[in-house]
This record gives structure tokens, C-alpha cells and sequence, in this order.
């Protein structure tokens, strides 16, 4: 999903705001930076996580739960896939 | 569909459609004709049909008519027999009648001329398109050819000093060097080793990125390739190739970081993709704001158009779901090109054999995000990086886009973003494609098929003009 953070927000701060606790979020994954510029960030969560998290967290622009769809190479097609 | 075909004249363009007209002369006429030994011109035949513009060369056929057999039901389609009797066949001759005209002309010809027993279409027949399971057409040193690499050369125009990115499954670089006979240029450092994955750069399973990596190396040989292999799957009960969308956003979010930390009048970024979201069945659907396939405010979507106004050259696959021999995957009932694979501001590649033919299992367009994909073709089902073995092809529009980030790359060496944006390269691309149809951009063939001579001429022009 995508948050609004102030520059250099860190994954807890993105945690914080979204009303999710550290083991609801992806930290592997991290905090991505997708329009650093404008504050917009990407974290990837649980799909039970992201039924909790409050409407009221994600008022901004460009803020939202977002599909995260499985991707495939465009090669010959595996035997059972 | 109509098969019309266009005449042009300075002024006048006449387009005209092909027909087969069955006609029931004496039976005299119809025994000379179904006779071998018995030469008879077109105008024995039909002397003069009205708005027909015959085909003198065509010589007339007999037609044999379906009659029941002796006490059979003369209604019955089932078990006819067929008759050659002068009384019974019909002669067959081709012709061409304006397509203007051609609804008026079918309707008043058997009314007008008693001999005419039926107008039917004369459509235009070809082989079979190449699919998925057929040999390769060609090999990688006709693609070369093909693309004019010794042209490229002669400009400067090697890939030196621009890096390639390749997202895919990870790329092989000792396999490269033995089957290209020399050395590859591969950067580490700038290369990203996604959360859980084993392999450094340039040592993954010889697979699908492998051959995406050879295939971009066939225009700019000595182009830097970063190694970004997000489809290898960390998730349990994923196949072991593929990904989740979220990698390759993470994936674009390190390229941007390394194409700023670039010199800004030199900096230069390709980025290959040749994957994509075969079914809407892990999407939301569409008009649902978490989206991917048609809503452009998808993250992914916003970090792809972030990376290409920051200088980079982003190139996609169109897929391969083409109606004529799909990928089994495919799942979208149509307009197969989605998400990012249609944006608007990277370049879409559908592909095409070494004959100029699209391929049959190449995506047609309409594109969900952007109407107008794919934007060009590139070659593919070629024999080439053996990362399937050495019979099996370099496959899919997975090959075609690389072959044409390699081309994007070779351009870059002497023209960076600073002097030609990635927009400005697009539409270059597309104007200069060698187009394959009458009608500019198509849905099957985007523009046309990438044509880097034709880039090189246009970019000396621009060069001229700008001196």
C-alpha cells in the first residue's frame, strides 16, 4: 500500500500512521521510495492487515491499499503452470 | 473482413476488393473449360460483367456441382456426390470490383447478367503464423542483420557506457560469454539482490533472463548489464518463476536511485521487462482505486512514469496473448496489454519473426492504460541465447523487447536522455518504424517494426539542424 510520509520516514512511522504493529508489515521489504519528493512511500502488508487499517489514516492524495498481483515472465509457459 | 487492396496514384487512391465470380454458361463453354486440353480465355467465359475488372491471367475453372446421389433426398447436405456433367458444373473466374461498389454490384449482377450464379469474397490466404511450439525462424546474427548493427557500429553506437537493466529471473553471465565467444560487461554494485535470493549478480540458473540479457547484447554489444532478478519467487506455493508486483516496484525505486547518482549530462538508464500479470484474477477489479491493470495511479504505474521522466528508458513486452496462439496463462477475456505493460510512457514491443511477420502469439493491442500499444515490433523466435537448449528459439515478445532495448541502448551511447529525452526517443522509434500496413499505427504491429537505420538517418538530420 502507499502512505504519505515526511522525507527520511522510516517503516515504524509508516506502521504508526496506518494503525498497524511491526509484525503487520513486510520488513524485509522495507519502505519504498516511490515519489520521494511529494512524501509518497510503498510498504507491502498482510491482506488482513490492510482490513484493518483505518479509512481515517489514508485522507492524502495517492494514499491507498493497492493490488500487489503475481508476475510472470513472458517466456514458454512452465509444465503445469 | 474484407481484403481490399489500394492502388495509389498522386491523387487518387482506389481501393478495390477481390472477388470470385461463379458463373453457369453453356454447357458447351463449361465441357472447354473442364477440359485440360482445350485452352479458354476469361472472355469465352464471361464477355463483359459490369463493374468487374477481370483477371485475364486467371484461367477459368470448372466447378463441380453437389447433387444427392440417385434416390437420396435432394435437400440433404449429407453423403452428395459431385458432377462434373456439363449441365451440372459451374466456372469459376476472379476479378476485382471497387468498394464502392461492391455492396450495389454483388446484389444487381445475377439480376443483370443470367449467367451469374454468385459473387463470393477472394480472400488473401498465407501460411500459419509462427506459434509457440514451432521451430525457430532464423537465427540471432540475421536479427543483427536485420537491425543494421554494422551501421550502428560504423555511429559509435555500441551500448559503452550504458547500462541495461534487466527484471527478470536473473542472468547467467559465464553462459553468455561462452555462447557469445567473448566478454560481457556485468555491474555488480548497481545490480540489486532482492530479500532471499541466493544468487550474486550474473550467477543465476540459466533461464529466462539469461536469454533476455543475450538478446539485448545482439545491438549494443558492449552495453552494461545490471541484474535485477525480481521474478524469483520467495513466496510459499509460488512457482519458482515468478514475483509479486511489489518486487519490481522496489526494483524501479534502485534503479532511480542509480540513475541519479549519474552525472546529469550523461546519464543513461534502459530498462528491459519482459513479464507482465497474465489474469485479473489477482488484481482488483477494474474501477476498484487499488487496481493495477487499468488504473494509472496504481504505485507501480506512478514509479514507472517517476523512473522514465528522470531519464530512463523503459521498455515492456506487449505479452503473449495474441488471439491466433495465446499463452495458456492468459486470462483477460481482452485487451491483453495491461498495467504497465501499456503505459504511456515506456515502449510496448510486440514481436515479429526474422520475416517481418508478427508472430501469432504477440499481443494486439488496444493497451488498457494507453490506447496506442504496442508502439512498435521487434524480432523474436529466433535461435539464439540456447538458454532453452540449442534447437529451441529465443521466444515471445519477452525476446522481441530486449532485442529492442539493445537497439535504445546502442542509440544512447552517442545520444543521451540530456540531448534526446526519453519521449523525444519514442516518438523517433515510432515515426521511423518500417511500417507494416497502410494505415500507419495498427493494433498487430504497433507502428511498425524497429527500424535503427532509419533512426540513424533521422538523428544526423536533427543533428544537421541543431549545428
Amino acid at each position: 500500500m502507499t502512505v504519505r510520509l515526511a522525507r527520511g520516514a522510516t517503516l515504524a512511522a509508516a506502521a504508526r500512521k496506518l494503525g498497524l504493529s511491526e509484525d503487520d508489515v513486510d520488513v524485509g521489504y522495507g519502505l519504498v521510495p516511490l515519489d520521494p519528493a511529494n512524501g509518497l512511500y510503498g510498504l507491502r502488508i498482510r491482506d488482513e492487515a490492510a482490513r484493518r487499517v483505518r479509512p481515517e489514516a489514508l485522507t492524502e492524495e495517492g494514499e491507498g491499499v493497492h493490488a500487489d498481483p503475481r508476475i510472470e515472465p513472458f517466456g514458454p509457459p512452465r509444465p503445469g503452470a | 473482413m474484407q481484403e481490399s487492396w489500394s492502388v495509389r496514384s498522386p491523387r487518387l487512391v482506389v481501393v478495390c476488393m477481390r472477388v470470385m465470380i461463379q458463373l453457369r454458361p453453356e454447357p458447351d463453354v463449361v465441357a472447354a473449360v473442364a477440359d485440360p486440353g482445350v485452352p479458354t480465355p476469361v472472355s469465352d467465359v464471361a464477355d463483359g460483367l459490369p463493374g468487374v475488372v477481370l483477371d485475364e491471367s486467371f484461367p477459368p475453372i470448372a466447378v463441380p456441382r453437389p447433387v444427392p446421389p440417385a434416390g437420396g433426398d435432394p435437400l440433404s447436405l449429407h453423403r452428395v456426390a459431385f458432377s462434373m456433367a456439363p449441365q451440372d458444373a459451374t466456372v469459376l473466374v476472379r476479378g476485382e470490383i471497387g468498394d464502392d461498389e461492391v455492396t450495389t454490384r454483388t446484389a444487381l449482377l445475377p439480376v443483370a447478367h443470367r449467367q451469374v450464379a454468385g459473387v463470393f469474397a477472394d480472400p488473401v490466404i498465407s501460411p500459419g503464423l509462427v506459434c509457440g511450439q514451432d521451430p525457430p525462424v532464423g537465427d540471432w546474427r540475421r536479427v543483427a542483420e536485420l537491425l543494421g548493427t554494422a551501421g550502428l557500429l560504423a555511429e559509435g553506437c555500441d551500448g559503452s557506457g550504458v547500462p541495461v537493466a534487466i527484471l527478470d529471473t536473473g542472468v547467467n553471465v559465464d553462459h553468455l560469454r561462452r555462447v557469445l565467444g567473448r566478454e560481457v560487461r556485468l555491474d555488480a554494485e548497481r545490480s540489486l539482490v532482492p530479500e532471499g535470493v541466493d544468487e550474486r549478480p550474473g550467477e543465476a540458473a540459466v533461464d529466462h533472463g539469461t536469454m533476455c540479457a543475450f538478446d539485448a547484447l545482439i545491438a549494443a554489444p558492449n552495453a552494461t548489464l545490471l541484474d535485477l532478478p525480481v521474478l524469483l519467487s520467495r513466496r510459499p506455493g509460488g512457482s519458482a518463476i515468478d514475483g509479486l508486483l511489489s518486487d519490481a516496484v522496489a526494483a524501479f525505486a534502485h534503479l532511480r536511485a542509480v540513475l541519479e547518482a549519474m552525472p546529469e549530462e550523461s546519464r543513461a538508464l534502459v530498462v528491459s521487462n519482459s513479464w507482465g500479470s497474465f489474469s485479473p484474477r489477482w488484481d482488483f477489479p477494474v474501477g476498484h482505486p487499488g487496481n493495477y491493470s487499468d488504473n494509472p495511479a496504481h504505485p507501480f504505474n506512478i514509479i514507472v512514469g517517476s523512473l522514465e521522466q528522470a531519464g530512463a528508458d523503459v521498455l515492456f513486452a506487449a505479452g503473449n496473448c495474441g488471439r491466433e496462439c495465446p499463452d495458456g496463462r492468459c486470462a483477460f477475456p481482452e485487451r491483453p496489454i495491461a498495467g504497465a505493460n501499456s503505459h504511456g510512457q515506456v515502449i510496448s514491443v510486440g514481436g515479429v519473426d526474422v520475416d517481418g511477420k508478427r508472430v501469432g502469439y504477440s499481443s494486439q493491442g488496444p493497451g488498457r492504460l494507453s490506447d496506442r500499444k504496442p508502439d512498435l515490433c521487434a524480432y523474436t523466435h529466433f535461435a539464439g541465447s540456447q538458454a532453452y537448449g540449442e534447437q529451441s528459439p529465443d521466444f515471445g515478445t519477452s525476446a522481441a523487447c530486449p532485442v529492442a532495448a539493445g537497439v535504445v541502448a546502442a542509440i544512447r551511447t552517442r545520444w543521451p536522455p540530456s540531448r534526446l529525452s526519453p519521449a523525444e526517443l519514442r516518438t523517433l522509434l515510432q515515426r521511423t518504424a518500417d511500417d507494416r500496413s497502410d494505415v500507419g499505427f495498427d493494433y498487430e504491429y504497433g507502428y511498425g517494426i524497429i527500424n535503427p537505420p532509419a533512426v540513424l538517418d533521422a538523428l544526423r538530420r536533427l543533428e544537421t539542424r541543431r549545428a
